[in-house]
């Protein structure tokens, strides 16, 4: 069954976008990602344009944190606390990202900086998760894991303790980590969840089961954030999309929490692992294989 | 200059055929759709318009559709350290957003390729107008990119550089289906419909088809462009009630 979308401008099958939307979100629940990395280049691939995908992505990515969150929450495993102090980094940060997208796109090099920030990011991220999760799987059959150890990140002014993640910290760490991730998205077009995840568990040190809830806690705000900037900005949220997307991804996330629950912490972390350097690789193998065609179309900014 | 040639051509056709013929005249054409116009509507996955005519005499006809003129940024992509980059770029100014050709026989056959990029007929003869372009850059590479732009119109189904086919019904009637797929842009579309004889363009008829959305389609794209704030904000209250109502359904069944 096809239906026409009024901003992609494209006919699509109903039945694709309610499964791609169920994956993602079963994914999302799963990991506490939002999803937007993997949901992203689907849409693109199946022929939404690039600035619609990015925009409309974001709305959809509202819904299923939402809906994760919910579930996380009634299991006290958000960090309310925690998750403002990455609020409040993630809103100067996506601020500043949203700047620099707009000085890359002047350059009119914005297409290689994010597939090559996906390429970096998603690697180096993906490549550190297996490699410390697989550790992490040998230790725990043979020795009680090891105690964190301290470094120069607790010896910051301004601590602050987080009760939910059993932290005593300094509010710069989490603020840092928000803006960093801030820039990301607003740059990447994705939640930011990939990289706050993992973030939150080896730079901060949070409880596995904490981290998901109180990521998706923040980035709830930051896509709703960027919805209604790229609705103002640039008129690319396709609500008849987003609406096909999130019903497959709330009901999705549902199944993805459960499934989750199930799951040991590091058996969880050398999925996602191997999920985003899958993705990397794709990326990284569409930049250097040789296209079909060596003219493009490029960004004429509308009609 | 073609007015003339074709009005030399019919002076000199009339004085071969003797007396017998009247005064040279305007050969007529008369053309028709089966629909003035494209509705996109919720249920829209492209569309085909029966174009229909009759003419007055013998003779070959041709008929080519053009969608509105867009600005075209083609960029040229080159391998640096291993990595494919865009690198020139060529802006073309009024590249159709759609071009359909339909002829009676093989269009090589009916017009002489001086004829062909006289009245733009073929996507060899766009005439694209250059808005920017690299600095030193030859008419070959200016070519290369207008190839390039055709290439990928072609893909994506909105330029046909094979003509397709127009049925002759006895020696007056006419007719073709004139395709618009699903990425169709919106505006207003021109179809011009030429009668050919002996290689020269004897008359050219001129309609408009209108593509736009209709209905939801409509009211959406409108309420996006016209209040993009409060569709920003009706947007995320949807996504958070739905993300709400999934959680709420889901804790009752748990």
């Amino acid at each position: 069954m096809q239906i026409y979308l009024p901003i992609a401008e494209i006919s699509v099958n109903i039945f694709l976008i309610l499964g791609m939307g169920g994956g993602v979100g079963f994914l999302s629940g799963l990991f506490g990602v939002g999803g937007g990395f993997l949901m992203t280049p689907l849409l693109i691939f199946i022929g939404i344009p690039p600035a619609v995908a990015v925009a409309t992505e974001a709305n959809q990515i509202v819904a299923s944190s939402i809906s994760g969150v919910l579930a996380h929450w009634k299991r006290g495993n958000v960090d309310f606390k925690m998750g403002s102090m990455l609020l409040i980094g993630g809103v100067v940060g996506s601020t500043f990202g949203v700047w620099l997208f707009t000085y890359l796109k002047t350059l009119g090099q914005i297409d290689l900086v994010i597939q090559l920030s996906y390429v970096v990011f998603l690697g180096v991220i993906g490549g550190l998760m297996l490699i410390e999760s697989i550790n992490a799987m040998r230790r725990s059959k043979t020795s009680k894991p090891k105690r964190k150890h301290h470094n120069f990140l607790h010896a910051l002014p301004f601590k602050m303790r987080f009760r939910r993640s059993k932290l005593y910290v300094s509010a710069l760490l989490p603020i840092g980590i928000g803006l960093l991730v801030g820039v990301l998205s607003a740059i990447m077009g994705v939640g930011g969840g990939f990289v706050m995840v993992p973030a939150m568990i080896y730079l901060l040190g949070m409880p596995t089961a904490v981290v998901v809830g109180t990521s998706l806690f923040q980035i709830i705000f930051v896509t709703a954030n960027v919805t209604v900037l790229q609705s103002v900005n640039n008129f690319s949220v396709d609500v008849v999309l987003a609406v096909l997307l999130l019903v497959g991804a709330v009901i999705g996330a549902q199944f993805g929490a459960k499934a989750g629950a199930k799951l040991k912490g590091e058996e969880l972390r050398i999925l996602l692992a191997i999920m985003v350097l899958g993705v990397c690789v794709k990326i990284a193998l569409d930049l250097t294989l040789t296209p079909d065609d060596i003219y493009v179309l490029g960004n004429t900014g509308g009609h | 200059m073609l007015r003339y040639f074709c009005l030399l051509s019919l002076t000199l056709f009339g004085f071969i055929s003797g007396p017998a013929v009247a005064p040279a005249v305007a050969m007529d054409l008369d053309v028709d759709l089966s629909k003035p116009d494209v509705r996109l509507n919720v249920s829209f996955k492209g569309a085909e318009l029966l174009l229909f005519g009759a003419k007055d005499a013998a003779g070959d006809v041709i008929v080519v559709v053009r969608g509105p003129q867009q600005n075209k940024s083609v960029r040229l992509r080159e391998k640096i350290a291993g990595v494919w980059v865009s690198t020139d770029e060529v802006i073309f100014g009024n590249a159709p957003a759609y071009y359909a050709l339909a002829s009676s026989r093989p269009i090589y056959e009916i017009l002489p390729a001086a004829v062909m990029k006289s009245e733009r007929i073929g996507t060899d003869h766009l005439d694209l107008q250059i808005k920017a372009k690299p600095d030193g850059a030859t008419q070959q590479t200016i070519q290369d990119f207008t190839d390039g732009l055709v290439r990928i119109m072609i893909r994506k189904d909105l330029y046909t550089n094979e003509a397709g086919v127009i049925e002759l019904v006895g020696k007056k009637l006419f007719r073709t289906d004139l395709w618009f797929p699903a990425n169709v842009s919106v505006g207003e579309y021109t179809v011009n419909t030429y009668l050919i004889a002996n290689g020269v363009v004897e008359t050219k008829k001129t309609s408009h088809i209108q593509v736009h959305k209709v209905g939801i389609e409509a009211r959406v794209y409108n309420f996006a462009h016209e209040q993009a704030l409060i569709y920003g904000i009706l947007a995320v209250i949807i996504a958070v009630i739905s993300g709400w109502t999934a959680n709420a359904i889901f804790k009752k069944r748990a």
